[in-house]
């Protein structure tokens, strides 16, 4: 969430408080402009009612209209005064006759009209550009002093949000983190609010409290079976071990018993790979001599290419360990030939078969599924010991597939550059 | 509580005296599954089924080897193993169901020479067995490195400060005291004394002491350095932080 983007809760905030703010003034400046409107009118209205009837006695005085004053006669009259003052009946309201002649934007005028005699009627004519132009004048300090509100009130309000962002922030990254496997990543209660915020950061920490109870069990209970497991299968490999070499049956035993024993071994490697317990014993290893001794003693037709390997600061029981199990991997899944090259700190196994699976290049290694049949059997745990125990070097497994055909998982065991 | 230790039948002796071997093992199939499998190879094998007998079976027969298991009734195999090392520099095999760090480290602390874990090919069994007697049976050439860089007196006789190592009689001592050390102990100290003054990595040893590969765990030479510092003094042996050890000469 960068702080420009438009979406971000503290320019909703801060778009919400704008609209209120604009709101407010709207209505405010509306009834300040028509109160205000309505005074000019009354003002100018009376100013050309006093002047009206000061000429009118002067008329009836002299039979002279003042000099500002024109007598004109009803055809001469603007129409709509000539209505006004055909309405008007001297006993009720003295016959004076009001028009305002209104032609923005600069044509304001108050007409007055009294008929003194047939056909002679005295017309004044009052200027309310005056009144106009200083209503102008009001709307537009209105609007300025709405703008220097809002250019207060908008980053104000952004600003206001920012503790809440953070909270929110905060719980956004912790959840983040216990999804990516950190289950101890706690929200927490910073701070004495008691809000929504801090009602949901409760819920999801309880939630990961939970998550974490039932992911510790399930895999206390995987390491206690395969636990269970050893002492009657030590008896199993050690009986297998005295029955005759030269029968088939023993052939088929041994072979079953060793699948399940590396099975159980597995097991438990994940477990405790799981529990974070694991912790890597560091010595100079030089790679080349240590990958070519272990692909050796794999047994298996594999060649080897370690021409320009380095000497690293590793675990290489572990390392021993990735190895065999992508060896292992390649030849049960893949196709030959099968290559390992050691290039500085990086090993790279490659195959010459299918590929793997997109869920795997994808995802990653997932227990106990070697996702696309062609890939066919094996228990797919292998690929899991061998990412979990990379994890525990601090190294980086990556699973891609050559660009012509076959699987290529690259262990990269140099150290990550200190940001 | 009744003894069940029993012997074991001797099977394809090769030579005139075939190696004893007492297995400590609870489980019957394990005890008499192994029985059977190290006979084969030609050891003598005796038996208990728990950590009391196993002592008093040790007690009464002179065994060339133990093979403990970690989990006993009674008395476990680490406490078995420390009773033991208070008697006798025999060598000692941990056998593991676990393969936690703590119960490695617990069992080579209390004195164990290598440790291996549940479930255990024959093979493998056998090839760590192998390794324990030849340190057991250690004789260092007399015109080998062991021999070759030493100081004053005789010339088997390497001194470093107030330690002594006589590369011919297999003797140490520390200040004219005797110092009794196990064969991986005193296999250990020889490697050093043939090189001292130069760092030796865990690696290095793991293969030249203990007979590892690169499967090796190099604790139990961690665990061992601790051990013969305990015996020799503490300031004897150096750590090389990230490479590994080193004899100190004056």
């Amino acid at each position: 969430m960068g702080f420009l983007n438009p979406r971000a809760l503290r320019w909703k905030i801060a778009a919400l408080a704008a609209a209120a703010c604009c709101a407010v003034a709207a209505v405010v400046g509306f009834l300040v402009h028509d109160a205000t409107r309505e005074r000019g009118l009354r003002l100018g209205h009376d100013r050309t009612l006093t002047r009206l009837i000061a000429a009118e006695r002067e008329f009836d005085r002299t039979g002279k209209a003042p000099a500002d004053i024109d007598v004109r006669t009803r055809a001469e009259l603007p129409e709509a005064l000539a209505r006004d003052l055909a309405e008007r009946r001297p006993a009720t309201d003295g016959g004076y006759a009001t028009w305002y002649d209104v032609d923005p934007p600069n044509w304001y005028w108050m007409w007055g009209a009294a008929a003194v005699g047939d056909d002679r009627i005295l017309v004044v004519r009052e200027d309310m550009s005056a009144e106009v132009r200083s209503l102008q004048l009001l709307d537009r300090s209105i609007a300025k002093s709405v703008l220097a509100a809002l250019v207060f009130v908008v980053p104000l309000a952004a600003l206001a949000t920012e503790p809440i962002n953070r909270r929110l922030r905060h719980g956004a990254r912790t959840a983040r983190r216990i999804a990516d496997g950190d289950l101890d990543a706690r929200i927490g209660s910073a701070g004495r609010a008691r809000d929504e915020i801090t009602e949901m950061s409760a819920a999801v920490d309880d939630m990961a409290g939970a998550l974490q109870q039932k992911l510790e069990t399930e895999r206390r209970f995987t390491a206690d079976v395969a636990h269970e497991l050893r002492t009657p299968l030590m008896g199993l490999v050690t009986a297998a071990g005295l029955l005759p070499d030269d029968d088939e049956a023993t052939g088929l035993v041994r072979d079953r018993l060793r699948a399940l024993n590396a099975l159980v071994e597995d097991l438990l490697e994940i477990s405790r790979l799981d529990a974070g317990v694991e912790l890597a014993r560091l010595d100079p290893v030089p790679l080349g001599e240590l990958v070519a001794d272990v692909v050796r003693r794999t047994g298996t037709d594999t060649r080897v290419d370690v021409g320009a390997a380095e000497e690293v600061e590793t675990d290489p029981r572990r390392v021993e360990r990735i190895v065999v199990n992508l060896v292992a991997n390649a030849h049960r899944h893949g196709a030959g030939p099968v290559e390992v090259t050691v290039t500085g700190a990086r090993i790279a196994v490659r195959d010459h078969g299918p590929g793997f699976p997109s869920d795997l290049l994808e995802r990653g290694p997932q227990r106990f599924r070697t996702g696309a049949s062609e890939r066919g059997r094996g228990h797919g745990l292998g690929l899991t010991v061998a990412q979990g125990q990379s994890e525990v070097l601090g190294a980086r497994l990556a699973f891609t597939n050559a660009p012509d055909g076959g699987a290529l998982a690259t262990l990269d065991l140099a150290p990550r550059p200190t940001a | 509580m009744t003894s069940n230790a029993q012997v074991g039948s001797v099977s394809e002796a090769r030579g005139p005296a075939p190696v004893s071997v007492l297995v400590v093992e609870d489980d019957a199939t394990i005890r008499r599954a192994v029985q059977l499998a190290l006979e084969r190879y030609g050891y003598r094998v005796d038996v208990a089924a728990d950590g009391l007998d196993g002592l008093e079976a040790f007690r009464a027969g002179a065994h060339d080897l133990l093979i403990l298991d970690v989990m006993l009734p009674e008395l476990d195999g680490i406490g078995l193993c420390r009773r033991i090392r208070e008697e006798s520099p025999v060598p000692v095999l941990m056998m593991s169901a676990r393969g936690d760090a703590l119960d490695v480290v617990a069992g080579l602390e209390a004195g164990a020479d290598d440790y291996v874990i549940k479930p255990v090919d024959t093979g493998v069994m056998v090839a760590r067995i192998r390794a324990l007697l030849r340190r057991a049976t250690f004789r260092p050439d007399p015109e080998g490195p062991a021999a070759a860089g030493s100081s004053g007196r005789a010339d088997h006789v390497l001194v470093f400060g107030d330690l002594s190592v006589d590369t011919l009689g297999m003797e140490v001592s520390r200040a004219g005291e005797p110092v009794s050390l196990t064969p991986t102990e005193l296999r250990l100290l020889l490697e050093f004394a043939a090189a001292p003054g130069s760092v030796l990595d865990r690696r290095r040893l793991l293969r030249e002491v203990w007979d590892y590969g690169w499967e090796g765990d190099t604790r139990v030479v961690d665990l061992c350095v601790l051990r013969l510092r305990k015996k020799i003094g503490s300031g004897r042996i150096e750590t090389v932080r990230g490479f590994g050890y080193k004899l100190v000469r004056g």
